[in-house]
């Protein structure tokens, strides 16, 4: 016993065994925490940054920063999927249509909150430190970090609840887009702030400004030419395992690619998905399904990660405070923005409504930012500056996804935007199958036989014996057959001309097992049955066809009324 | 399709039996004998059931017992004549069933056991012919009746 101990402390590397120990825990805890939440009404995001709080600097200190540095790149990677994915909702269609609302309600929205939080954060900065100089730049800063707001929690909340309608498409497109306007901001800002407070030497406005704007275009080359390289490439692929393999080993790519150069990862992957889905029509609605495949287990991770990282251990007083007004100024400053915007650009109802409770979220950049303003101003300005954007992404990434969810459910697109595979998903048999389907008795002649068929839609019927267990089937190819016959109607009973029925199920029986039998044993219809054999119901393929089709078209013209009021 | 095509002489019997059960397990036992069914049991109890749903004496003296039955590797008719009738055969119109046609076919040949039927119950609708039969005294005068009319 010894002997092994002593063989493993001394042959296995310990940090080898924690960074998978590390993955395995945060994967398979996150999910678990994530439905969890999820059986509370509360969005699986904020399970699984539960769970990074828990196990983060704040609480168990598990995850230590070396940690976090080693999986930095599954962030960068998620933060790339989530563009990607992202990109893949702006199609040219939806972007004319709204074209116009989502920039006057981007700009009023990010400017509000850039406005708002300067003014608030910039006079309490002044009352707290006295110098002009140093509260304009802190509240320049803060103003322009609170402009943006974090895509990946917001979007992971639509996903998940399968919202379609006009406030989805607009908070999809304004989270995806105002963290250029923040960098842009932010750009600015620390050029102002670098003038203010006389340090540094590379704070002047005009290059700063040059170099952000070429990063973007960058950025936006970069994504479009590998969308180009990966469209060209994929369309002689046929075998699905491999479109997938390429897919998300173009998205890598790119994203190293953009990491390499030091340009903006999200935009870069959103260009690539807006490539895709925009100039690949063909072939962009496989790779978008097999990428979506691919996200769960890497947002999962992205997002414990995003709660590990938070330190909100020695705050002060004056730290707290200044969150506080932060907090409020950005709250009150995207709302307002929104609505405003809303209004200005005479967007849908909803969208007015309920577009402010999707702004909260704040992270990457957010934090990202925050960092850059601690790098570039040493001392209180950038540690009161990093301090601040950690309280408050601590509050808003806890509180910003359940108010997300809220909105969509109240603006009734939760659930819209759903698929015939999440409709056979979540059906069973009982839901599916026809109840008020008559059973023939086997002793039935064919006269009063082909008079259940003349009055009824179906063309499967179940036959069963005097006890109401199933027999057989009678299709109505079979009973055509007889049609000619009509020597023989006393002689021949629904027993004589009933096919066997080569599968059967209960009401229980999922929806998914019940269309592979019908895809690939090429039966055309299934009876349900009870615990003694006794037919409850019928399900035929081409009937259950069309009750999928129907609830469908059902969504989809509720989500396009959506978009009238 | 004619009569010849699915009935053989061996398959044509004079039944020495009384009720309608010893009948058809006489016929039964014919198909028994040449091992054309591979689970005989199987089949008089298909056979058996299907009579107790609803007898199949349609009149006129006739009984046509049918089945499709897995397993079968052609369509057999067996044909019994009894000179003296079966009187519990329980026929549409209650009269003694004198001659049974027994008719097996495979269960996934639908129409083909549907033509035999028709087959069959056209070619007795011909008073002489079915008259001519009930009153044949051997097994080769039953065969001989039944393919020797057709034109």
């Amino acid at each position: 016993m010894n002997g092994i101990l002593s063989f493993f402390s001394s042959h296995v590397s310990l940090e080898h065994i924690n960074a998978l120990l590390v993955l395995g825990v945060v994967l398979f805890g996150g999910t678990w925490a994530g439905r969890l939440f999820q059986t509370w009404k509360i969005p699986q995001v904020v399970g699984y940054i539960t769970l990074g709080v828990l196990l983060g600097r704040t609480g168990l200190g598990w995850i230590d920063a070396d940690t976090l540095k080693n999986l930095q790149p599954f962030s960068t990677f998620a933060l790339g999927l989530i563009g990607f994915m992202i990109g893949g909702e702006l199609k040219i269609q939806t972007i004319k249509k709204y074209g116009r609302q989502f920039t006057t309600i981007l700009l009023f929205e990010s400017l509000g909150a850039f406005v708002i939080v300067s003014i608030l954060i910039g006079t309490a900065g002044w009352f707290f430190f006295k110098n002009a100089a140093f509260a304009i730049s802190l509240g320049l800063l803060m103003g322009s970090i609170s402009s943006a707001t974090a895509p990946a929690a917001t979007t992971d909340v639509l996903w998940e609840n399968k919202t379609k309608g006009p406030l989805t498409t607009i908070v999809l497109g304004i989270v995806a887009l105002d963290d250029a306007v923040a960098l842009l901001l932010f750009a600015v800002s620390s050029s102002v702030a670098g003038i203010l407070l006389g340090g540094g030497a590379d704070h002047s406005l005009l290059p700063s400004l040059l170099n952000l704007i070429w990063e973007i275009g960058i950025a936006v080359v970069l994504g479009v030419g590998m969308g180009f390289i990966h469209y060209r490439s994929i369309r002689s692929f046929a075998d699905e395992n491999r479109i997938l393999a390429f897919s998300i080993g173009a998205i890598v790519l790119l994203i190293g690619i953009a990491n390499f150069l030091d340009v903006d990862v999200i935009l870069a992957a959103m260009s690539m998905g807006f490539f895709t889905i925009n100039f690949a029509p063909r072939r962009s609605k496989e790779t978008f399904k097999f990428v979506e495949r691919f996200t769960p287990p890497v947002y999962v991770l992205f997002f414990v990660m995003v709660g590990a990282k938070l330190n909100v251990r020695g705050l002060s007083a004056i730290t707290l405070f200044m969150a506080g007004i932060y907090l409020i100024g950005r709250i009150a400053g995207k709302s307002v923005g929104a609505i405003l915007g809303a209004l200005v650009s005479k967007a849908p109802g909803s969208v007015r409504r309920y577009l402010p409770f999707c702004l909260l979220s704040q992270a990457g950049v957010a934090i990202g930012l925050s960092i850059i303003a601690g790098q570039a101003f040493v001392g209180t300005l950038g540690d009161t500056i990093v301090m601040i954007i950690t309280a408050t992404t601590f509050i808003v990434q806890l509180a910003g996804p359940p108010l997300v969810k809220i909105a969509a459910l109240k603006a009734g697109e939760v659930g819209l935007n759903i698929t015939e595979e999440d409709l056979i998903r979540r059906s069973r048999a009982k839901d599916i199958a026809d109840k008020d389907i008559p059973s023939i008795p086997e002793n039935m002649d064919i006269g009063s036989v082909v008079k259940i068929f003349a009055e009824h839609d179906n063309l499967y019927y179940p036959v069963v014996n005097d006890e109401g267990v199933l027999m057989g089937i009678l299709p109505i190819e079979t009973l055509k057959d007889t049609f000619l016959l009509s020597d023989l109607s006393p002689l021949l009973l629904a027993h004589d001309i009933m096919e066997r029925a080569e599968f059967t199920c209960r009401e229980e029986t999922e929806a998914t097992e019940i269309t592979d039998i019908f895809r690939q044993r090429g039966v055309a219809s299934i009876p349900v049955l009870d615990g003694e054999g006794r037919v409850t119901g019928m399900i035929e393929f081409r009937r259950m066809q069309q009750h999928f089709a129907r609830q469908l078209a059902a969504l989809r013209e509720k989500a396009t009324a959506l978009e009238a009021n | 399709m004619e009569i010849h095509d699915v009935i053989s002489a061996d398959r044509c019997r004079v039944l020495h039996s009384r009720t309608k059960t010893e009948a058809l397990l006489e016929l039964i036992e014919i198909v028994g004998e040449e091992n054309s069914v591979a689970d005989l049991e199987a089949l008089k109890k298909e056979i058996f059931y299907r009579e107790q749903i609803m007898s199949t004496g349609i009149g006129q003296g006739i009984g046509i017992p049918h089945v499709r039955f897995p397993g079968m590797k052609e369509p057999i008719v067996l044909v019994g004549v009894s000179p003296k009738g079966l009187e519990d055969y329980e026929s549409l119109d209650g009269e003694i069933v004198k001659l049974v046609f027994m008719i097996l076919v495979d269960e996934n040949h639908h129409k083909e056991y549907l033509r035999i039927l028709s087959l069959i119950v056209q070619r007795l609708k011909d008073d002489g012919f079915r008259k001519g039969l009930f009153g044949a005294e051997t097994d080769k005068a039953v065969f001989e009746l039944l393919t020797g009319g057709e034109k």
